[in-house]
């Protein structure tokens, strides 16, 4: 445990029912500040994380002392070994982790003591599942006056649908933000390839966490947070429902091209390579003046009806096509150094491998974090993308390694926080509670 | 619920002062809807952000940019003459009594301005400085241009978002950043939470510092599984329509409700998923064999039948009734179903009404108001998060803030006849 760094949360306490990624997102933001976050976890695998059930898993040739030194390979997992989960490991970095069957009674009761003397909780079950437990705000606010409680749900409990269930994508097709991404000319949106609203919630729920937090420190009150991912999303949809709301015109998709701004060109380009692509942004009449000096004035850019930038966004298929013709065939890397260079607005759509071996900015910047596992041995996880000059966040938090194994620090937990002794936790395993 | 302490005015103590470009809007945005006295410093010509449509007007000025005025609720303006005198003397009165400043944009404008404030924060130790840039303020692409799309790009989200590939298997069409402004969302994220953080920290030590948040990493954390699939196990994740992007394609299911509306359908193998779908089979009045025999034997010895016969089934359901009908239909029988709606169609969801999801502005220039989505969450009455102010007009309050600052009204007189502000009552008389 590392208590001698500059933690700008030493000594608040959350107690962390979350699971999955928009939950377990918000506490890892906290644990980045030395908060103890106390994941907990059932211990049986019907209640248990689904994130630890799934792939992508580490690959089976990772010991405790290895890691990435051993090389990356696929894996179906392990049968019976919940802690190999790549994506657990990751969101979970930081935090305390313990087991607790809330379906027992003397399980509620534990949790309620750890309530007692916790600064936070964070849950993100299913709308009405902390009530069935009788474990909801109302309830552990009894137990403890001051505490901080957030709710994160797909729908957001108050309301008209407050009972209803969601993973990232339910919310996001509600928003409106999975129809934003696409093509015009495609029947069906491109939609996100991955939970955005997995994150955003995340981030917010940590935000408004810590908004609260201090306020609990200066004056003591708690309170009750239901966070909404889908009422997330709205707040997402940039400036779709004032455009509708002035104009009556329903919201259309636009591919990656600029409808507010006269940018042109403004897309992604096909390079040489596999499925390579680099994304180009010209933002005004000197810039592509510049770009087509850069690219050897070949006939096309000289065409007067690319002169202007209302003109190069009239013609915009047309420009697109030609610029499609130039950068096939050419190295992503190179393009983008050299339009760079120039001042050009140019990135090359990276993906993970060029993010992680690649790119000299995250590697000058030390952004992926090496943090030890009791399971996995060490492996990169997510840096934190701010650096403080007197309180550095650090994603290994006050346990300085990554997720924690299930149950792994049941012994600390409940000897130093409950003073249980190791019989009466050995009496609680054996009976099922923890 | 019971009457709980909200957070609606938590930041009260708190004055922001914002400098920069459009990257920053959103995040000071955030504490100016907890409370927080958010003061945006902008040039007299206007911020960056107010030339960015779509546009209130035809005549698309500096006071009609829905950009602006989407992310700039509930702060104050004042409008200086960044080159001349008068502007680092008002923000040095500011920065008397102001705990947060702002700054965004390209980095040697923020590097430019970063000095100044390190002086200045010399003698104000409590201060904390935010910068977004970006890249961050060091490394080798720390002065590269960027956008939204060529940061989406770079980030990672592009490569996870598009089509399937062409019956070849090649992609012909590019990947796709989803728009709109989703960099300046996850930095302005990251910014309000790693701001907090430091508040927090001050509240302990009574010191300020810097914070230095790069765009580009603020991206690189919003990935979901492309990077622990490629850690671990070396493979490369593709893109695919409407769903996530995945080592190995995955089926597409969106089938059409009767109004022609695509509708999030999935069934997991979940067995309470299946329970909640034959009750809403059941619901349809759709004649199924969920309850026979030979479906038991197909989930048992032919879960590829089993399945056809599932989505066959699921496609007849939804496109029996309405989208909103599916909706309220399949989520009342616990399946995680939703239409994919326009944005819009959610300004008279009874669900966001009721939440208070939606903040009324007055905008007493168009005569009429306009809901803007304002919060994310509430106390279980009513938002956390409230915005009741309309972005500023330019300068709208050079003299409020000004006299707050405790310059007199003959000094801000003679800052706008020298035109080193632009203080609104003045500029509206000319």
């Amino acid at each position: 445990m590392d208590d001698d760094k500059p933690w700008a949360l030493k000594g608040v306490r959350l107690i962390d029912l979350t699971w999955v990624q928009a939950g377990p997102q918000a506490t890892r933001l906290l644990a980045s500040f030395g908060a103890q976050i106390i994941r907990v976890e059932c211990p049986v695998p019907a209640g248990m994380d689904v994130v630890r059930q799934v792939p992508p898993y580490a690959p089976n040739h990772a010991t405790p002392d290895g890691g990435r030194s051993q090389g990356a390979a696929p894996s179906s997992g392990v049968p019976g070994n919940f802690n190999r989960s790549a994506l657990f490991n990751n969101t979970n970095a930081g935090k305390f982790g313990i087991t607790l069957n809330l379906n027992h009674p003397k399980g509620r009761n534990l949790l309620k003591r750890l309530v007692a003397k916790a600064d936070a909780l964070c849950e993100n079950y299913s709308p009405r599942q902390m009530e069935k437990w009788n474990l909801g705000y109302d309830e552990l606010r009894k137990i403890n006056p001051q505490i901080i409680y957030l709710a994160m749900t797909g729908m957001g409990k108050a309301g008209a649908y407050g009972d209803f269930v969601s993973y990232g994508p339910t919310a996001q097709a509600l928003s409106g933000l999975t129809h934003m991404s696409g093509l015009p000319d495609k029947a069906l949106p491109a939609g996100w390839g991955y939970s955005y609203l997995d994150h955003s919630p995340g981030y917010f729920g940590a935000f408004l966490l810590l908004s609260a937090i201090r306020r609990q420190r200066q004056s003591g009150v708690g309170c009750y947070i239901d966070l909404s991912q889908a009422e997330t999303g709205l707040v997402l949809s940039g400036t779709a429902l004032l455009e509708y709301q002035l104009s009556g015109r329903p919201t259309t998709r636009y591919g990656n091209r600029m409808p507010y701004l006269n940018w042109a060109p403004h897309g992604a380009y096909r390079c040489k390579g596999d499925d390579d692509w680099i994304a180009i942004a010209i933002q005004s009449d000197y810039q592509w003046r510049v770009f087509s000096e850069e690219i050897g004035s070949p006939e096309w850019t000289r065409d007067p009806k690319f002169a202007t930038a209302a003109g190069r966004k009239a013609n915009e298929d047309d420009l697109d096509r030609h610029l499609t013709s130039y950068t096939t065939g050419r190295e992503r890397f190179d393009l983008m150094t050299r339009l760079q260079h120039r001042g050009i607005a140019a990135g090359v759509v990276q993906k993970a491998p060029d993010r992680v071996d690649r790119d000299p900015q995250l590697k000058a910047r030390s952004f992926f974090v090496d943090l030890p596992s009791s399971e996995i041995g060490t492996w990169p996880v997510d840096g934190f993308p701010a650096k403080l000059s007197r309180s550095p966040a650090n994603v290994g938090g006050p346990t300085g390694r990554a997720a924690p194994k299930l149950g792994e620090d049941n012994g600390l937990i409940y000897g130093s926080i409950l003073g249980l002794t190791a019989g009466e936790i050995a009496h609680l395993r054996e009976e099922g509670v923890i | 619920m019971k009457v709980i302490e909200n957070l609606r005015s938590s930041l009260a103590q708190l004055t922001l002062l914002e400098i920069g470009d459009q990257s920053g809007d959103y995040g000071a945005m955030l504490f100016a809807g907890l409370g927080a006295n958010v003061i945006k410093i902008e040039p007299v010509c206007g911020s960056p952000s107010r030339r960015i449509g779509p546009f209130a007007t035809p005549q698309q000025d500096r006071e009609s940019s829905l950009f602006f005025w989407r992310y700039n609720l509930n702060k104050k303006s004042i409008a200086l003459d960044m080159d001349s005198p008068v502007a680092r003397a008002v923000m040095s009165r500011l920065s008397d009594t102001a705990d947060i400043v702002l700054l965004s944009g390209e980095f040697k404008t923020v590097d430019r301005q970063l000095k100044w404030w390190r002086q200045i924060a010399e003698e104000k130790r409590r201060l904390i400085v935010c910068s977004i840039t970006p890249f961050g303020l060091d490394g080798p692409y720390r002065d590269f241009k960027s956008t939204d799309l060529t940061q989406l790009a770079m980030g990672g989200i592009m490569a996870m978002c598009g089509y399937d590939p062409n019956s070849d298997g090649v992609y012909d069409t590019p990947p796709i950043a989803p728009p709109m402004w989703h960099s300046y969302h996850v930095a302005g994220e990251y910014a309000a939470v790693t701001i907090m953080a430091a508040v927090n920290f001050r509240d302990l030590t009574n010191d300020g510092q810097f914070i230095d948040t790069s765009m580009h990493e603020a991206i690189n954390t919003c990935t979901e599984l492309s990077i622990p699939i490629y850690l671990h196990n070396g493979e490369v994740v593709k893109r695919q329509t409407a769903r996530h992007a995945m080592v190995q394609s995955t089926p597409l299911r969106l089938p059409r409700s009767s109004d022609g509306v695509p509708v999030l359908a999935g069934l997991s193998p979940l067995a309470r998923d299946l329970a909640a779908f034959v009750r809403l089979a059941d619901d349809s009045g759709i004649p199924h064999e969920l309850r026979s025999a030979e479906f038991e034997q197909w989930r048992k010895n032919d879960p590829g039948a089993a399945d056809e016969y599932l989505n066959q089934l699921v496609d007849k359901i939804v496109g029996s009734i309405s989208a909103e009908e599916v909706f309220i239909r399949a989520q009342t029988q616990g399946l995680p179903w939703a239409p994919i709606r326009r944005p819009e169609q959610n300004l008279q969801d009874p669900h966001f009404i009721s939440r208070g999801s939606f903040a009324t502005i007055e905008h007493s220039e168009l005569g009429r108001d306009l809901l803007y989505p304002g919060t994310v969450a509430g106390d279980g009455i009513s938002p956390h998060m409230s915005y009741t102010c309309r972005a500023p007009r330019l300068g709208e309050h050079s003299w409020e803030v000004l006299e707050k600052a405790g310059f007199t009204r003959n000094e801000i007189e003679e800052m706008a006849r020298q035109k080193a502000i632009v203080a609104y009552e003045v500029s509206r008389g000319e």
